[in-house]
């Protein structure tokens, strides 16, 4: 189940995103390293997404008292979450203009799953082994290179947001949760050549993206967010 | 068999055994090497109401209740299992006489026990022929909507015999205390199958659990083909052996429902069948919190101490688990 308050944040950012993005087009073309117009950029590099908890939920039986509704007998509790997990992530865009791009991603990561148990009456608390997931990303977003602001004469800086479609395997690959992502976040572009409108660009891609995950591999129905930094390096055609 | 507090179990179980490989227990018959179901070939499975009237119940309100009872065994979701009501009878819910009769009887010699359930088998098949019920007036029972405090709610207990009627065994989803007379008292219950009653006036039986619907889903399914459930399956070893009559509890982490099994083997192995697809947390602990006799016959190792599986097990649609090992240490 999606969280309306967590929708409403995400679908905000995303239209100011647009709206930024669509300002963007009124601006002057600036000065510094930027791609190039109508040109293909491929990044690939690895990501890092941070663990977030998937739900608490608690097993418990009907007690045993007369009336309509007596206390229930707990039997545990468990608390799960999905460990922090590298990755891969490959990412091809097409500049619509010097300062946008719109991209498609897709990304590999194999995170664990850890489930925490407690509250037993009869065995101490212990937190099982994990189970791996696998878990794949494929997205489509919008990189917005931020006019007027260099970092030096090599650095620029961007905003990205952008949504996507999450599939989640478990370990025996017998099991497939589905669910969709959205993110927003900024970074920045380093140049190890070209950027002046003339040469390809090759150069290296810091970025850091807030993940709201909506559905997948989840117990309590709820939208969940975690920090995703990446580091990429991208090669224009 | 349903007991008030545990005695000596009277259950027809030298006519059944435990049916190997699957979740809770359903009654099952040897025929040559194989164990086969025991359940009714054929539904609706018709039954008749003993007319006789006790105090606080008339034959009437007796009617009606099994009816309710009936409906809730129906209204399962993938069981195909269902009744038909043929009237009011003369004849005692006992012996042979070619109809399923429900009713009253005077027992006052079984103290502790609220009622039970008796069946009749074909040899060459292991269908069932006859069954019947009887609830013991040495109890005062209760039909009241809401329940009455100190009498037993009659609903609750037909509930309970009807799902022997139909081939159940218990479940062993509950805990239980010991009481100063030697007794035990429901602490809780995860199934109306399970053998002891709650508190007199409880009407929390009335519902069926998902242990219950896994298991008449399980023995009548209306889907042949097992395709929206899954099983989870393993064996418990203490010291690198098997331990037979182990309980297992799975728990659907995402969905919270909880469905029993046991290691019925003497290599320890168990399957848990009719699950939600999706991850599961299985514990496993001995089988004391009612007689071993009222589940199992055996020897029954209950000599270890409660335990998880050292991951948590996917149940995938329509199929099985790899194999997890379940290793318990004495207590």
């Amino acid at each position: 189940m999606t969280s309306p308050r967590w929708g409403a944040t995400v679908a905000g950012v995303l239209l100011s995103c647009v709206g930024l993005a669509s300002g963007a087009f009124a601006q002057p073309v600036d000065a510094g390293p930027s791609l190039r117009a109508h040109h293909v950029t491929f990044a690939g590099g690895v990501i890092w997404t941070g663990g977030y908890p998937i739900g608490d939920v608690t097993a418990q039986l009907r007690g045993n008292a007369v009336g309509s509704n007596p206390p229930p007998f707990m039997l545990f509790q468990a608390e799960s979450s999905v460990d922090a997990a590298a990755g891969a992530e490959a990412r091809v865009g097409f500049a619509m203009s010097r300062s946008l791009t719109l991209e498609v991603g897709v990304s590999y990561q194999r995170p664990g799953l850890t489930t925490s148990l407690s509250q037993d009456a009869e065995i101490a608390a212990v937190t099982i082994d994990a189970e791996r997931l696998s878990q794949y990303v494929i997205d489509i977003g919008a990189v917005w290179q931020l006019p007027r602001i260099t970092l030096g004469r090599r650095v620029r800086p961007f905003v990205i947001a952008g949504g996507g479609y999450l599939r989640q395997l478990y370990d025996e690959r017998t099991l497939v949760e589905t669910g969709s992502v959205y993110y927003a976040g900024g970074g920045v572009r380093y140049w190890l050549r070209g950027g002046d409108g003339l040469r390809r660009s090759v150069g290296l891609r810091a970025d850091g993206r807030a993940l709201w995950r909506v559905d997948g591999v989840e117990f309590a129905g709820q939208t969940r967010i975690a920090p995703v930094f990446g580091l990429h390096m991208f090669m224009e055609f | 068999m349903r007991r008030a507090l545990p005695v000596l179990l009277v259950l027809a179980a030298v006519l059944t055994a435990p049916v190997p490989l699957h979740a809770y227990l359903k009654f099952g018959f040897r025929i040559g090497s194989d164990t086969v179901d025991v359940k009714w070939a054929t539904t609706p499975v018709r039954y008749f109401v003993n007319e006789r009237d006790i105090a606080g119940v008339s034959a009437a309100d007796f009617r009606a209740t099994v009816a309710r009872a009936t409906a809730t065994w129906q209204a399962v979701p993938g069981a195909s299992l269902r009744f038909e009501d043929l009237g009011f009878t003369t004849a005692a819910p006992v012996g042979l006489d070619g109809r399923n009769t429900l009713g009253f009887l005077d027992r006052p010699d079984l103290d502790r026990v609220l009622g039970a359930t008796s069946l009749l088998l074909d040899a060459s098949t292991g269908t069932l022929v006859e069954a019947d019920i009887f609830f013991n007036t040495r109890f005062q029972w209760s039909v009241a909507p809401q329940g009455e405090a100190g009498r037993v709610d009659l609903e609750s207990v037909v509930l309970h015999e009807l799902g022997h009627f139909v081939g159940l065994g218990h479940s062993a989803i509950g805990e239980t205390e010991r009481t100063a007379t030697g007794g035990r008292r429901v602490l809780g219950s995860g199934a109306v199958m399970f053998p002891i009653a709650m508190t007199a006036g409880s009407t929390a039986d009335r519902v069926l659990q998902h242990d219950d619907e896994a298991a008449v889903q399980d023995l009548y399914a209306a889907d042949a083909s097992g395709a929206s459930s899954g099983s989870i399956t393993g064996r418990v070893t203490k010291d690198g052996r098997g331990v037979f009559g182990a309980h297992l509890v799975a728990f659907n982490a995402e969905t919270g429902r909880m469905v029993g099994g046991f290691s019925l083997t003497s290599d320890g192995t168990f399957v848990i069948a009719g699950l939600d697809p999706g991850p599961h947390i299985v514990r496993v602990e001995p089988l004391d919190d009612a007689d071993v006799e009222s589940f199992l016959s055996g020897v029954v190792d209950v000599d270890f101490r409660a335990a998880y599986a050292p991951r948590m097990v996917v149940a995938p649609a329509g199929g099985s688990s790899a194999a997890i090992e379940i290793q318990v240490v004495p207590k």
